[in-house]
């Protein structure tokens, strides 16, 4: 850990109100896009980037780093207000948040969900801050093979955000690695699949496809459902908490935030699976489990503090190892990659000038998500009640810039709305677009490192489980795919049980 | 969604059946064979093995259940977006971005049955005008100028 690059990079980035500025910004499109439910962080992250061009890399990235933070935060908003979480993340926050908000105290819920996130956010910030280094020391002396191993356990995370079905991740995967063959083949630069294309030559360019995904996606699918969607109105007061409801709460909030923060820095797990463990904890720790649920400021505390802390802990392995801790942090790696700068342990090397403040900006928008998110909570709720018909078509509207300005180019529209209708489809489908994210990000990676290193070993995969690390990935990774797969399986098997007492119920 | 299931399954494999043949033009003598072809021809077997077991896990009737449907007139309603978005982009380079993307969120607002004029009006004007200062005059990034701007 370089101190004193750490220190100026604070003082570079919290004393120039410029960077404030654009922290703000970002912060409050983040909690914006969180409120309004449908709208993902992911693609809010996604729609941002194209916006980052013409700035200064450091400016541009923790801008998308305010809103990452908002982005989850503002989940709750939605989730308290009106019982449907604006992020999947915000769903254990519904639990209880929204049974206060039916009392009448949405205010005092919302405060809390601020407090529990900032606090929850800067813990995940800190350790992020201080753990990153280290582990990208050891990461330095890595070679192909073991790349290529890291990037196998990359895209063992395919199961976990695979969601009801597995095979249909996996394809979703494998579709998401063929995508990546189009352009110049990386080691032989022979043209691959452009059928004389002078645009495919440099392959499908990665922000189209992200937007197409997450952007048009979810735009067609609310054009398609915008005359049948109910209106919700929401309404709130107060929202500072008292201290001493604060004081009540911190253990929760502690205990949450370091959880949420590991399970985050586990690839594949994310926010949401960060925010229900940390529920789960609360309430099986709690002196009083039996009045979780029915609207308890730990019940709010727990879930936004594990969602919060999540953030910090998913930019370590992205950072640090070049692989992405969730979608949204998949989409932070395209956009460090697009600013020219390669995640993993050459960018502590080569580029300490972005790394650090990278940690100073994830740091202060915590302190502006918890100034925007006390100060305006009453705006942000009000956002729930913009007429979708005027909301989705400058949604729309965004994806298609978005899509254009990366290389002012049309085809890269045509391409991004290709995509977007492939992904339209897939969602009734089953098929998961997140795969498809991880395998475009992972893709070039797992090629280059798996063809040069059987070069090295003269064909001989075995390269792969005889060199130390490269084997403890591939069987790591394994061992997450086989609980992962369980876990999936476990948790099928409920809901599938839970659907048949639901029929016979309507039966009898 | 059984039927879904097996259909999509046979357009997998028969689009792993076309990568495998098409992508063994790029074969280059490299040594050990680990050529241009390589990886694409893995990953066409590995889709092959996938959709096989889509098919299979389709016939032994473990497809998922279908869940929300696609709403016939909701499809309709977007494929006319799409063609309203297409003519956009045409319209960008004759009229320039500003003026075009004023048009293109009139026209799909009031498609998708907008009350309020007024409303209408100021939102479309707002968001066109607040898109085009920020790339031009914030961020310095050209976008399509034409007759108009």
């Amino acid at each position: 850990m370089q101190f004193d690059l750490l220190l100026a990079a604070f003082g570079k980035v919290m004393l120039d109100p410029i960077n404030f500025f654009f922290v703000f910004i970002g912060v409050t499109s983040g909690i914006i896009v969180g409120v309004l439910p449908g709208l993902t962080a992911t693609m809010g992250v996604a729609l941002l980037i194209p916006f980052t061009f013409g700035l200064d890399p450091v400016r541009g990235l923790i801008m998308l780093l305010g809103l990452f933070s908002g982005g989850i935060y503002g989940g709750s908003i939605s989730a308290i207000l009106i019982g449907v979480p604006g992020t999947p993340s915000a769903a254990a926050t519904v639990l209880d948040g929204h049974v206060m908000g039916k009392r009448g105290l949405a205010g005092k819920a919302i405060g809390m969900a601020t407090i529990a996130s900032f606090f929850g956010g800067t813990t995940g910030a800190l350790i992020m801050t201080f753990l990153s280094p280290q582990i990208a020391k050891i990461a330095l002396k890595f070679g192909p093979p073991e790349f290529f191993a890291l990037a196998f356990f990359g895209l063992g995370i395919i199961i976990t955000v695979s969601g009801k079905s597995i095979l249909k991740g996996l394809i979703s995967g494998v579709f998401g690695l063929m995508i990546t063959t189009i352009g110049f083949d990386p080691l032989s630069g022979c043209p691959r699949l452009t059928f004389g294309s002078l645009e495919l030559l440099g392959g499908i360019t990665f922000i189209p496809a992200l937007i197409g995904l997450f952007g048009y996606s979810q735009v067609f699918q609310g054009i398609e459902k915008i005359l049948t969607l109910p209106f919700v109105k929401s309404e709130l007061k107060n929202v500072i908490p008292k201290l001493k409801e604060i004081k009540g709460v911190i253990k929760t909030m502690v205990k949450s935030a370091l959880m949420g923060t590991f399970i985050g820095a586990v690839p594949g797990t994310g926010c949401d699976i960060a925010a229900f463990v940390s529920y789960g904890e609360a309430r099986r720790s709690s002196k009083y489990p039996e009045k979780f649920g029915t609207g308890i400021l730990e019940g709010v505390a727990a879930p936004e503090a594990g969602n919060n802390g999540a953030t910090g802990g998913a930019m370590i392995p992205m950072l640090t190892l070049g692989v992405p801790g969730d979608a949204v942090t998949a989409v932070l790696m395209g956009a460090l990659t697009i600013h020219n700068f390669q995640p993993g342990p050459l960018l502590f090397r080569d580029h300490p000038e972005v790394v650090y403040p990278i940690f100073a900006g994830m740091i202060l928008a915590q302190f502006v998500m918890l100034g925007v998110g006390l100060g305006g909570a009453r705006f942000f709720a009000s956002i729930i009640n913009i007429d979708r018909r005027i909301l989705t078509p400058i949604i729309f509207l965004l994806c298609v810039v978005g899509s254009y300005v990366m290389r002012f180019s049309f085809f890269d529209v045509g391409v991004s709305l290709i995509i977007g209708i492939i992904a339209y489809f897939m969602n009734y489908y089953g098929f998961p677009g997140s795969p498809i994210l991880l395998a475009l990000i992972l893709g070039p990676m797992v090629e280059q490192n798996m063809r040069r290193s059987l070069i090295i070993s003269h064909g001989d995969p075995l390269i792969f489980v005889t060199r130390p690390i490269s084997a403890a990935f591939i069987f790591i990774g394994i061992f997450i795919m086989i609980t992962s797969y369980y876990r999936i399986k476990r948790a099928m098997e409920r809901e599938g049980k839970k659907d048949l007492m639901a029929e016979k119920e309507k039966v009898d | 969604m059984k039927k879904e299931d097996i259909g999509t399954g046979i357009g997998l494999l028969i689009l792993s059946t076309w990568l495998f043949w098409y992508v063994g033009r790029y074969r280059v003598k490299e040594i050990y064979g680990y050529g241009p072809d390589f990886f694409p021809r893995v990953l066409a077997v590995m889709m092959a093995v996938l959709g096989l077991s889509l098919i299979i896990n389709a016939l032994l009737g473990s497809s998922l259940k279908m869940g929300d449907r696609i709403d016939p007139k909701g499809f309709v309603r977007l494929l006319i977006s799409i063609v309203i978005c297409i003519g956009y982009l045409f319209l960008t380079k004759l009229l320039g971005f500003a003026t075009a993307t004023f048009v293109f969120l009139f026209i799909l607002m009031t498609f998708l049955k907008q009350k309020g004029l007024f409303m209408r009006l100021c939102s479309c004007l707002g968001t066109a005008l607040t898109v085009w200062a920020i790339f031009r005059y914030f961020l310095i990034i050209p976008l399509p100028e034409g007759w108009l701007f």
